[in-house]
């Protein structure tokens, strides 16, 4: 009897004839979260097969695969023989582990992949039921909605399980190419750059700095929340921004009410740019819609008219609520409020205009000449390779 | 690098750090142990006992080590309350550091816990504490040395007033940032809280005093080590480490003492010559030799604090235990420092191993960041 792991995979399997891709950059996903584990990871027949992985760690193996792109479900199984004998043992020793000597009510679901094995899914499900009831005086059989579900799967080998673990879902990472997600230390924006991996962008992250109006440890907590977002998104390439030069230019020169805004098409430029040596078609940011001043849709689109590649905003529709619960589930709650003041939050005006028009904040943009700063600014960049493991 | 921290903490004294070394490497033997190196390591942990008895005018006998300020503080209110029956009154001065503010306010309810506010110099205001500290008082608690202004209380007063008012009250002192700096007569209270890591000591080592005859139960419970009061396993190395910051202190204190003085009164003078500026808290040449609050009115402490950290000179705003929580100023709240100049405010505090010139320099770096960092003011 081994113990390996299943993997289920959902929408790769719509692919057609880029599926092999799909399903090698899924297995590169697995690879990458078991490193260290000592795990064999096998493809068959629309099926992921984990082996090699010690019983005791299991759970945190199954743990690290619900944060891999790309998978639908995990389950730990008992993989044995295809022998009547050895199938019954296995799922007895399930259900002893799953009901002990508590009352609970079960019910058998077999498949049979293999035509070969003399038993149908019927006769399995029936015939395995019966032993089950026999060896357990305190199982009950409920059809409908049992408490425990002994899976049977007769394949190569036959799998017997219980749980069905629910993966993160989305596409294989790698799969969709590069973009640049705007990150502040706020909750919204790992949340949006996390929503944008899953599917299978690969992400650069680009954050901007305001010393000595920020602090050192603003600048961790960005690297930390961009390290956490990497558990699921696989390496980022975070870029380090100083802003404060460009940022005391705006607010000495430009038209109080504009500064937010003109501050974003700065920062939407510089993160264009940087996405553009890394490669990247697209940038990603956080807003969601009429959530402050700067994410109002005339102020989106005074941002947008700063660039020319595509801006993804996952969470426009959302409510501030709804980010909230993901970021919570996603782990990156508790980091992104601790209170280190960002630079958006620096200079923030009393009164922020909420309908920027395009035409009026180009002009106020062409008061100052903002290209030798953004030289400086690239040039001071600094670039960490983050990544989680 | 020009520290002016020294109230979050101090660098090691060579010596000090010489002898914990000597004492983890050589002489590590438990002092509990039956044999005869362990009796020497005991003899030395009695003789440094005695020292910081001295210091204080105190008994050996009355000296409990333990780690530190928050636990002797911890210890001094659970300890004494835990002796005692029934409930009854609390009194802790507003200004107290969160090892006894916080404890005091988790012991509310159960207790009638009240506070005893400051004057705008931050210093606790006796005849106010007089109204407070009624018959059914348990247990008042009044910090020697305010820790963001230096202002100094005046225990002895306090300590004749809490026994006249309620004779069956135990007053604790807070003599963290006061101990060495200021003088300190130990009849005075009946518990005072010593911590190493402010007198060029190492970090995680303190002392309790424990007035003779006190009911008290002190605090961990284990092997009975000192004297049963707290137990665990003797920290030689830090209290030996401990004792020779001790020492050092003892046999130069007047030098000390003046070269900190003059320190902050150099700086003081600095800046008071620039525009807009303020003292939070006494007069320079009243408080503790050792701490300046200054207001910078027009700038934020947090965003000048970050731009003197680049010229490599470390200050603070708010002690460094509160520094990652955001919002008001606890302290300065209580005496009356609001709105720009709270925000503007920023803790310079001195050893005796700064120099004038070190104060020269920092006077002219705030100069000429205030000159950019108020052109810039949030709107």
């Amino acid at each position: 009897m081994e113990q390996v792991l299943l993997v289920r995979y959902g929408e790769i399997h719509l692919k057609g004839l880029n599926r092999p891709f799909f399903e090698r950059k899924l297995i590169d996903g697995i690879n990458n979260a078991l490193r260290g584990f000592g795990a064999k990871v096998r493809r068959e027949q629309g099926r992921i097969y984990v082996h090699g992985i010690a019983p005791e760690r299991m759970e945190a193996a199954s743990d690290a695969l619900t944060r891999v792109f790309g998978v639908h479900s995990i389950s730990p199984a008992m993989a044995v023989e295809k022998e009547w004998n050895a199938i019954v043992e296995a799922a007895a020793c399930l259900t002893e582990q799953a009901a002990g000597g508590k009352n609970v009510t079960f019910k058998v679901f077999s498949r049979r992949s293999d035509k070969g094995f003399p038993m149908n899914s019927e006769t399995i499900n029936h015939e395995l039921g019966h032993v089950l009831l026999e060896r357990f005086p305190n199982l009950t059989v409920d059809v409908h909605a049992p408490e425990l579900k002994v899976c049977v799967e007769i394949r190569e080998q036959a799998f017997i399980y219980a749980a069905e673990i629910m993966g993160a879902g989305g596409m294989p990472s790698g799969t969709a190419g590069r973009a640049a997600l705007l990150i502040s230390g706020g909750i919204d924006s790992p949340v949006a750059g996390y929503l944008m991996a899953k599917r299978g962008l690969t992400l650069s992250a680009v954050h901007f700095y305001s010393y000595p109006y920020t602090s050192e440890r603003a600048r961790d907590k960005v690297v930390e929340l961009t390290r956490l977002v990497s558990r699921y998104a696989g390496p980022v390439w975070l870029h380090l921004v100083p802003f404060t030069e460009i940022q005391l230019a705006i607010y000495e020169k430009c038209p109080p009410k504009e500064t937010t805004v003109l501050m974003r098409r700065l920062m939407m430029r510089i993160a264009e740019m940087l996405a553009e040596r890394d490669g990247a078609l697209a940038l990603i940011t956080g807003e969601a819609l009429g959530q402050v001043a700067s994410q109002t849709l005339e102020s989106l689109c005074v941002t947008d008219d700063a660039v020319e590649m595509p801006v993804f905003r996952p969470l426009i529709g959302f409510d501030k609520e709804d980010i909230v619960t993901i970021a919570k589930r996603i782990g990156t709650f508790e980091t992104s409020i601790l209170p280190y003041e960002d630079c958006c939050t620096v200079f923030v005006p009393q009164h922020p205009v909420t309908k920027p028009e395009v035409k009026k904040l180009r002009e106020s943009e062409a008061m100052v000449d903002f290209m030798p700063m953004i030289a400086t600014a690239l040039e001071k960049t600094e670039t960490l390779a983050v990544e989680a493991n | 690098m020009i520290y002016l921290d020294n109230s979050a903490t101090t660098r090691t004294l060579p010596a000090a750090a010489e002898a914990a070394q000597y004492y983890m490497s050589e002489s590590f033997f438990n002092p509990a142990a039956a044999y005869s190196p362990a009796v020497e390591s005991e003899r030395a942990v009695n003789a440094a006992r005695a020292r910081l008895a001295g210091a204080m005018n105190a008994a050996a006998d009355e000296i409990v080590f333990t780690s530190g300020g928050t636990e002797s503080n911890n210890m001094a209110i659970y300890g004494s309350l835990g002796a005692m029956r029934g409930q009854g009154r609390l009194v802790v001065s507003a200004v107290e550091h969160p090892s006894v503010y916080e404890v005091m306010k988790r012991l509310s309810p159960e207790y009638d816990v009240v506070e005893a506010g400051v004057d705008q110099q931050g210093r606790v205001d006796v005849a106010g504490l007089a109204q407070l500290v009624t018959p059914g008082t348990r247990f008042v608690s009044v910090m020697q040395v305010n820790n963001e202004t230096g202002a100094i209380n005046d225990i002895p007063a306090i300590y004749k007033l809490v026994k006249r008012e309620a004779p069956g009250a135990l007053l604790h002192v807070d003599g963290v940032q006061g101990f060495l700096k200021v003088p300190f007569e130990a009849r005075n209270c009946d518990f005072y809280t010593v911590s190493g890591h402010k007198f060029h000591g190492p970090k995680g080592v303190g002392a309790l005093y424990v007035k003779k005859g006190t009911r008290f139960l002190g605090g961990q419970i284990g092997g009975g080590q000192e004297k049963n009061l707290r137990s665990g396993t003797t920290n030689t190395p830090g209290i030996m480490g401990m004792d020779a910051a001790l020492q050092y202190y003892l046999a130069n204190q007047e030098t000390m003492w003046e070269n900190m003085r003059t320190c902050k009164l150099r700086l003081a003078e600095n800046l008071l010559a620039l525009p807009d500026v303020l003292i939070n808290g006494p007069a320079p040449e009243e408080g503790a030799p050792h701490i300046l609050n200054v207001s910078f009115l027009g700038v934020r402490g947090e965003v000048l604090l970050h731009a003197l950290e680049e010229k490599k000179i470390y200050v603070s705003t708010g002690s460094a235990c509160s520094a990652h929580k955001k919002g008001k100023n606890r302290i300065l709240n209580a005496m009356g420092v609001t709105g720009e100049r709270q925000e503007g405010a920023i803790r310079f505090s001195f050893s005796a191993f700064n120099t004038p010139g070190e104060m020269d320099e920092t006077a002219a770096a705030i100069a000429d960041l205030l000159g950019l960092l108020r052109r810039f003011k949030r709107r």
